[in-house]
């Protein structure tokens, strides 16, 4: 919702704006005293281009309708107005007349002269019943004392026209300084004619865009109703541009009118499918309606027409309200509702007043106002879909990049699982094939290692491939072995040390912590396991000791091991001897493999101290 | 004069343990086998009072020889002889019956004192070993392992456990007789009994699953 806040101020303003530059473009200034307003003439029917003679003639009031002065009269009428210019024209200025009403087509003489011509006076008449008419009366022909002005008048009678006020007329004339009038008149052609010029321009480009908006995305329909709605007021208001139309008349009003049919079914679909709805029935029955106006309007021929466009009108109308009234009530539980209520409001006040000018028979400022208000509200209608569009695009947007974002999550899970999945089969097969190579080894090589063992006649060999044979197990263990608890592995490692040594009559003390959390990987379990078994063996082969002590301490994140012995200690001689059996130096090359160390403190008579360190982070990496 | 049953696949290995068992057995009647088949079809027709087994065979496991023997002779004493001293391979076989296990790569001395206790009555039990049975145990004792209580549930002694515990940790038999006050022979009883539950509550276990199969089927 406050995305919507800024448009909203900015279209109140529009229209608040508009409304304002309207009004002040309508407000007539009153007439200053130069002015001559003229609101008789005599009147005589006219025929041909030749003048009328100056005696059969009638006084009529202006302005004069002819629809109530002559009812059913439709051609030409001639008015004639004599008058006496003004004295006090102010330098370079010129006289002129100002007609804020004629129609259908007019020309002036002026003292016999032709000074103005409008357009065709014979069918196709050009039609300049919207537009205020300003001539300039040329200072030549302008006599001392009274002059005559001649004004011919070409119209219809109202039984063929579709609105009031393009029944043949003639409104008050005005004469005055030609500048005090071509602001006036400037003024009324701004509201009857460049105003809704402007507007159902802007219509026609905003609705063209809105219809091909709508018609591709088929879930807006509304928005193509709107755009066809928009463009078919623009068309109606056609009119203002083109004067002179190439058809004749009755043509001219009998497509007027039959738009007006078109105009209702679009209105109507648009406020219906606006509000999320849709009807079978209405969906037929709106064009059925739009078919059969203009085959009404033919069938009563040209001479009723205004008796038939007023019932269409009325009925068309009614449509309309309806769908008004049905489109508020469903949105009515919208917060935005007031908008579209407020717009729609616009459209019935204008509605009436244009009706009341109907029946009225005069066109009061309200009346060209209201006829201004309905495009105009339209184009308000219009800006306020595009920018709900644009809100529910920015939404899909916003949408879309939370839904790529969605994707890109899982796509990356999925990569994540499987990169898991393929390290977990890797982990499978390498664990398989491991197995496999153990029990090849067992099976074969431990065999063969076996057999030598119990039938060799070496000792040495005997004992030779008894070692062998340990190794390859370690071996095996280190390769498909898991971690290990280092409490298990205390464990394991006391119960081989201390059985041995007392095997060996060796008395042992053995101190180690216990309930170890920390694990030790296999690779680190068997390295250990092989060092301490070497320094059993090289205490039992070697030390002649009596006593042994071996304490364990975890410090620093390493796995401390001393082992203590009361023997002979390890005499330079021997030691070499020992390394030839890749004794001690084995234990140091094995420590080292593990980043730990092992250090052999000794001399004759002083028994052997052996200092173990394994790193136990290091140490249970990997399995 | 004791009858023995020697199931192994390597002749020079079956000559050597052959010798070896005459040594510590003088005069026993020996029948060797190289192949598990011919084992069972032995010990259908042989009544043994020892049998030394192989676990790794050309035509299967020593297993199944064990629990042959259990079956058709609960007296006999099957010891597994063999090169793998991991307890993924002689823990079924301890659960299978199997009395004990010998490595087959150890100097002859150890061996034969190794068979003395066995046939003795004292079992050798490694930590890795005790740890197995700790664990099985403890899986056992879980309310959802037995759901039914069906068969009659075999638990371990509170003394037994100890014991266990204590040859986990890396203590020698002797040593935890010290530190129980017990005598060397009491706690090769424990040890005893420990194999003999494993077997039983295994058997009764596979009982149980058999049957279990048998209803589904």
């Amino acid at each position: 919702m406050i995305l919507t806040r800024p448009p909203l101020r900015l279209l109140h303003r529009l229209a608040l704006g508009l409304g304002l530059a309207l009004g002040l473009a309508a407000a007539t200034p009153q007439a200053t005293a130069q002015v001559l307003t003229i609101r008789s003439a005599q009147v005589t029917p006219a025929t041909g281009d030749v003048l009328p003679p100056d005696a059969p003639a009638a006084t009529v009031a202006l302005p004069d309708n002819w629809s109530k002065s002559r009812p059913g009269y439709a051609g030409l009428l001639s008015y004639r107005i004599d008058f006496e210019p003004f004295t006090s024209l102010e330098r370079g200025d010129l006289l002129a007349l100002y007609i804020a009403h004629v129609c259908s087509n007019f020309e002036v003489f002026l003292n016999g002269h032709l000074v103005h011509g409008g357009g065709r006076m014979a069918e196709p008449v050009t039609h300049n019943c919207n537009h205020p008419q300003l001539v300039s009366l040329p200072s030549a022909l302008i006599r001392q004392g009274i002059n005559t002005l001649d004004l011919r008048v070409t119209g219809h009678r109202l039984a063929e026209v579709g609105s009031q006020q393009r029944d043949g007329g003639l409104s008050a004339l005005v004469i005055g300084p030609q500048s005090e009038l071509a602001m006036q008149h400037a003024r009324r052609t701004a509201l009857q004619v460049s105003a809704p010029q402007a507007v159902s321009a802007t219509l026609m480009l905003m609705g063209g865009f809105m219809f091909v908006m709508g018609f591709v995305n088929r879930r807006e329909s509304h928005l193509a109703y709107f755009g066809a709605l928009s463009v078919g007021w623009a068309l109606v208001d056609a009119r203002l541009w083109l004067r002179s139309l190439p058809v004749s008349h009755s043509v001219a009003e009998f497509l007027l009118c039959s738009m007006l049919g078109f105009i209702t079914w679009v209105a109507v679909q648009f406020l219906m499918r606006y509000a999320g709805s849709r009807e079978r029935w209405v969906d037929v029955a709106l064009p059925v309606q739009c078919a059969l106006l203009p085959l009404s309007l033919v069938l009563a021929g040209p001479t009723r027409l205004h008796l038939l466009a007023s019932f269409w009108y009325a009925l068309l109308a009614l449509q309309v309200l309806a769908a008004a009234a049905w489109h508020l009530r469903r949105e009515w539980h919208r917060r935005s509702v007031w908008l579209m209520a407020s717009m729609l409001l616009t459209v019935v006040v204008a509605g009436a007043i244009e009706f009341a000018a109907q029946w009225g028979g005069t066109r009061p400022l309200a009346a060209h106002l209201a006829e201004l208000a309905l495009p105009v509200v339209f184009v308000l209608v219009g800006l306020r879909l595009v920018q709900q569009q644009g809100r529910a695009l920015h939404h899909a947007e916003q949408g879309k990049a939370r839904l790529e974002q969605r994707v890109r999550d899982a796509t990356a899970e999925i990569e994540r699982n499987f990169r898991q999945l393929s390290e977990l089969r890797v982990e499978q097969v390498t664990e398989r094939e491991r197995k496999r190579i153990a029990a090849d080894l067992h099976d074969d090589l431990g065999a063969k290692l076996l057999t030598i063992v119990h039938t060799s006649d070496s000792e040495r060999i005997s004992t030779l491939a008894r070692e062998a044979l340990e190794e390859m197990r370690l071996s095996v263990r280190g390769l498909t072995g898991k971690p290990v608890r280092l409490a298990d592995a205390l464990g394991d490692w006391r119960a081989e040390v201390v059985s041995r040594l007392g095997q060996a009559s060796i008395e042992c003390e053995w101190q180690a912590p216990e309930d170890l959390p920390q694990r030790l990987s296999s690779r680190a379990y068997v390295q250990t396991t092989r060092i301490l078994r070497e320094a059993t063996s090289n205490i039992i082969k070697h030390s002649q000791a009596s006593q042994c002590a071996i304490r364990c301490t975890i410090g620093d994140g390493d796995l401390q091991f001393l082992l203590q012995d009361d023997g002979v200690g390890i005499s330079a001689e021997v030691d070499r001897r020992l390394d030839q059996g890749h004794g001690l130096a084995s234990m140091k090359n094995r420590a080292k493999q593990l980043q730990g160390q092992c250090l052999v403190e000794s001399g004759p008579g002083q028994g052997t101290v052996i200092r173990l360190t394994v790193p136990l982070d290091r140490a249970a990496e990997g399995s | 004069m004791k009858t023995i049953l020697l199931l192994e696949d390597l002749p020079e290995i079956r000559v050597w343990l052959r010798k070896l068992v005459l040594q510590v057995f003088p005069g026993a009647i020996i029948s060797e086998s190289a192949r598990v088949q011919d084992a069972i079809e032995l010990v259908k027709s042989v009544k043994f009072e020892l049998a030394l087994i192989d676990l790794g065979l050309p035509d299967g496991s020593g297993v199944d020889v064990v629990t042959q023997l259990r079956d058709s002779q609960p007296d006999a004493q099957s010891v597994v002889v063999t090169i793998h001293d991991d307890d993924e391979h002689l823990f079924p076989a301890l659960q299978a019956g199997a009395f004990g296990y010998i490595l087959k790569e150890q100097a002859r001395e150890l061996i034969t004192e190794q068979l003395q206790r066995i046939s003795q009555g004292e079992p050798p039990l490694s930590p890795s070993i005790a740890r197995r049975v700790m664990a099985y145990f403890s899986a056992k004792a879980k309310p959802q392992a037995s759901p039914n209580n069906a068969m009659p549930t075999v638990s371990l002694t509170e003394r037994e456990s100890e014991v266990l515990l204590r040859v986990a940790k890396g203590y020698t038999l002797p040593e935890i007789g010290v530190q129980l006050g017990l005598s060397r022979h009491t706690i090769a009883d424990y040890v005893k009994q420990i194999y003999r539950k494993l077997n039983v509550s295994s058997r009764a276990e596979a009982a149980l699953e058999a049957q279990r199969l048998g209803l589904f089927r």
